[in-house]
């Protein structure tokens, strides 16, 4: 396994792109691509190349699940691992999202000093 | 992570925060439209959807900037607009939509404090608001009509001003609050203080590390050198000449705030590029990596550096090859372009700058080296693109760009379907002005115009200084209606504005052109300038301090 380098993070809502942006760039140092709909992020993932995806559940048009079910059916994405964000974490919601091929949940709002470590601990894991 | 990085972090957050909040009032505002809005039937639908996308995004947005209560309401009431979306509209009574209103109206109460900024953002230097949104001004002045005169025509420019009688209450709020600005009577003489005195003694006031002015009767120069070493950045004589005091406290703002310069890094090395990038990133910069040589204008175009930092060699095309690729571009043929290689030879380095670059920095390099050596070429780069197309007085754009400005805008409402409007002003009797008081004071009163139009519109609004006294604003997706609230505004505020030369009082007043693309619908810039001129006219004619709009006959 190759080192966590290129984080592809879909999201419609500019202000929380600009602050995980920022967390993922500066704190964690990853090469970080926005995209701001499911669509945009179908038509960039593939040449973006990335090591993981960051989807936001609840996004007008595709949401996170229509999004990476998608993205599983393009080339070098079926395996990738993908973790959803979302504001609702019910336990029986994080179960959900995992058989969706989900590999974890990330909580909003999120903590933009932990979310490179957050980010790192589920590739890892 | 190491603190450089963390402060740096924390200062961009900040940044972001202000900006956020900033652009929230706005955006309740909007919200607060919609829930009015609502009639009870399917017809509503529209309106409900627009709500559940807002409130969902501001729910979120919300929880990420800090503002729990905000967030938590907005959730609630996203909740139940889903809710009524699910089911039949027509069953909606008017006390169900009376109560969905209130909560909406509720949602701006639970930021009370919230624009108080957190310890960390009183720490982040630099973060402060951008000209145009509405400042923080303390002003600390015992005498109260001087202080309630000052606080009112502040106002006009947008400055938020708290007023303090006592020294002691500015430095109890300064435990706990962080304006953009203090400014402080150095006399106080119900307290029998020199404040000059009291500042030096107040850890409380001088930990607020915002720009400090002081107002005095006091033209000694002692006083003026104690105002000095108190890093005091302006020092006014009463009888207060607020025009002037503005303009410093506009220039003030201005140089702190500059958006953050941008950095494209060039270079094959991956890790190194990483390395430049972090470091331009902690010191504040905007920096992107190109990833794909062949992609580079793509890249120029898309992230608009304001410097190309290129390394030498590489291996499919060299620095100089991309160089050349630049400058083929007329868009971007002064785009500055730093070299970063190893190559010490100086003939090679000036052979190198031959071929489109413009200067050259050998590696290994420190980062502080590297920042330095970023920054200070950006910001001349930057003088000089204001020296090209500003008005050296006023800041403004200059006629020609504002004239293009207006062409472009036009053309873009004809796309968009959102009509766009263009004001004509000019000062009233302005000959008069100099000739009385002399061109220095004319000066003030012309930038004093200059100020209230950047200060008063938005930031997506374009001013320009058309000519001497004369000022053209283009206002996107404004129509005549709201166009003319607006310059009533700023003609009344304008008119209400006391100059003051050698003691001697006076006010200016402004006439008004508008003319406004919907009722020009086959009209270009040019010809719509035209029509906003003859309104000035009318304006004059009709006897001058008043908005006149054009429509044609």
């Amino acid at each position: 396994m190759s080192t966590l380098q290129r984080i592809l993070y879909v999201e419609d809502e500019p202000d929380i792109q600009a602050v995980a942006k920022l967390a993922l760039e500066m704190v964690g140092g990853f090469t970080v691509k926005v995209c701001s709909s499911g669509e945009e992020a179908l038509r960039e993932a593939v040449a973006f190349a990335p090591d993981m995806i960051l989807l936001d559940v609840m996004m007008p048009g595709m949401d996170g699940p229509s999004t990476l079910k998608a993205l599983r059916a393009l080339p070098g994405l079926a395996e990738l691992p993908v973790a959803f964000m979302t504001a609702k974490v019910q336990p029986a919601e994080v179960a959900h999202y995992k058989t969706l091929g989900a590999r974890d949940v990330i909580a909003k709002p999120f903590d933009p000093m932990a979310l490179a470590s957050q980010v790192r601990a589920i590739w890892e894991g | 992570m190491d603190d450089k990085l963390k402060a740096a972090m924390a200062a961009q957050l900040a940044q972001l925060r202000n900006d956020y909040l900033a652009r929230l009032p706005a955006e309740l505002a909007t919200l607060q439209g919609l829930g009015a809005g609502l009639s009870g039937g399917d017809a509503d639908r529209a309106s409900l959807d627009e709500l559940h996308h807002r409130l969902h995004k501001l729910a979120g947005s919300g929880g990420t900037f800090g503002l729990a209560a905000l967030s938590a309401g907005a959730r609630t009431l996203e909740q139940r607009v889903n809710g009524w979306l699910a089911g039949s509209l027509d069953g909606q009574g008017a006390q169900a939509r009376e109560a969905f209103s209130a909560a909406l109206a509720a949602l701006g109460e639970t930021l009370t404090g919230a624009d108080v900024p957190p310890a960390s953002v009183a720490q982040a230097r630099g973060a402060v608001a951008a000209p145009g949104k509405s400042t923080r001004v303390w002003l600390v002045e015992d005498d109260v009509l001087l202080g309630e005169e000052l606080g009112r025509q502040l106002g006009s420019f947008n400055y938020v001003v708290r007023r303090f009688t006592r020294i002691g209450d500015a430095e109890h709020a300064a435990r706990t609050e962080r304006p953009d600005m203090l400014i402080m009577d150095v006399m106080f003489e119900q307290e029998g203080e020199n404040a000059t005195e009291v500042f030096a003694l107040h850890p409380n006031l001088r930990a607020l590390d915002c720009p400090l002015l002081f107002i005095t009767s006091m033209d000694d120069f002692q006083s003026r050198v104690r105002a000095a070493q108190l890093g005091a950045l302006g020092y006014f004589l009463k009888p207060l000449d607020v025009p002037r005091l503005v303009s410093r406290m506009t220039h003030i703002f201005e140089q702190q705030y500059a958006p953050a310069q941008r950095v494209l890094i060039v270079d094959d090395d991956s890790d190194l590029a990483e390395h430049y990038r972090l470091a331009l990133l902690a010191a504040g910069m905007e920096a992107d990596v190109l990833q794909e040589p062949v992609a580079i204008m793509e890249k120029i175009a898309a992230f608009r550096p304001e410097l190309v930092l290129m390394d030498m060699h590489m291996p499919t095309f060299s620095g100089p090859d991309l160089a050349g690729v630049i400058r083929q571009h007329d868009k971007w043929s002064s785009l500055p372009i730093v070299y970063l290689s190893a190559e010490t030879d100086l003939d090679r380095q000036m052979e190198a700058m031959d071929r489109g670059a413009d200067d050259f920095l050998t590696k290994p390099i420190s980062d502080a080296q590297l920042v330095a050596a970023v920054r200070i070429r950006i910001e001349r780069a930057r003088h000089l693109d204001e020296q090209i197309n500003r008005d050296s007085l006023t800041g403004l754009l200059k006629h020609a760009s504002v004239k293009e400005a207006a062409a472009i805008e036009v053309i873009r409402s004809r796309r968009n379907g959102k009509p766009v409007s263009l004001a004509m002003l000019d000062i009233d009797h302005f000959k008069s002005v100099n000739d009385t008081y002399g061109h220095a004071v004319g000066d003030v009163v012309i930038s004093s115009v200059a100020m209230l139009l950047r200060q008063r519109l938005r930031q997506s609004d374009i001013v320009g200084r058309y000519g001497g006294e004369e000022f053209v604003a283009v206002l996107p997706e404004c129509d005549a209606g709201h166009a003319r609230l607006l310059m009533e505004d700023i003609r009344q505020r304008f008119a209400s504005l006391r100059f003051s030369h050698e003691g001697k009082e006076f006010n200016c007043t402004l006439s008004v052109g508008l003319a406004c693309s919907a009722a020009y619908p086959d009209s270009d810039g040019a010809a719509l300038l035209v029509a906003a001129d003859e309104a000035l006219y009318v304006a004059k004619r009709g006897g001058r301090n008043q908005v006149r709009e054009r429509k044609p006959a």
